[in-house]
């Protein structure tokens, strides 16, 4: 997950490498992601998310679709 | 109370916190012998905790090796996501990691990384549980969630 200056560096970059095109998020998505998936990682009773629970998350920041579906 | 060798789900726990809490302190990850001294147990448990938990994806180890690579979202190795926060410098495996630091440690930060496309310096603010509003640029993920673990090291 990289941070770029705009959806035209992304593109400019994908075709150079011919990488996956993927989906693109503002920074805000991104954090509220961040503080959901990471807030609590330092705690002593942290676990690894069910997929279900994953979906879960995601859904609770409006992530959703096929590119959000868990293994 | 500390785990004892057969113990697993609580030496895993004990082994995880031990991991993070060196991070945390000192920018890096601690190696098995460092643990298994702050544990009171053998190396070789620590090891055996260590690929327990790589292998449920809690950490993610140096190819070949019992060494940590990945304690998301912290990386043992330096990379284009450096994040301050107070007077120390931690590292994220990526710009969501980078945030994801920030998020951890309920902590304000300052995220410095570079457009992979032109090499701009860019950089992401956190205050007070909020990223600021100016954040530019625009987040790229390119690995869909289902398989971001078939190849982590570029998801």
């Amino acid at each position: 997950m990289l941070l770029f200056r705009s959806e035209e560096h992304v593109t400019r970059w994908t075709e150079k490498r011919r990488a996956p095109i993927g989906a693109t998020f503002t920074p805000q998505q991104v954090w509220q992601l961040a503080t959901a998936w990471y807030g609590d990682r330092l705690s002593p009773n942290w676990r690894r998310r069910t997929p279900e629970e994953a979906r879960i998350v995601f859904e609770g920041i409006g992530l959703t679709g096929p590119f959000w579906e868990p293994a | 109370m500390l785990a004892s060798p057969g113990d697993d789900p609580i030496l895993d726990r004990d082994v995880r916190l031990a991991v993070y809490r060196k991070i945390v302190e000192k920018g890096r990850p601690p190696t098995p012998p460092e643990m298994a001294v702050g544990l009171g147990i053998e190396t070789l448990d620590v090891e055996a905790s260590i690929q327990r938990l790589a292998d449920g994806h809690v950490l993610v180890l140096a190819p070949g090796t019992p060494y940590i690579w990945m304690a998301n979202p912290f990386s043992a190795i330096p990379t284009p996501f450096e994040v301050e926060v107070g007077d120390r410098l931690y590292f994220g495996n990526c710009i969501w990691d980078a945030l994801g630091i920030s998020a951890c440690l309920h902590a304000d930060a300052h995220i410095r990384t570079y457009c992979p496309d032109c090499s701009e310096p860019l950089s992401l603010d956190v205050r007070d549980g909020e990223l600021e509003a100016t954040s530019e640029g625009v987040v790229h993920f390119a690995v869909p969630a289902a398989h971001w673990w078939d190849d982590i090291g570029s998801t």
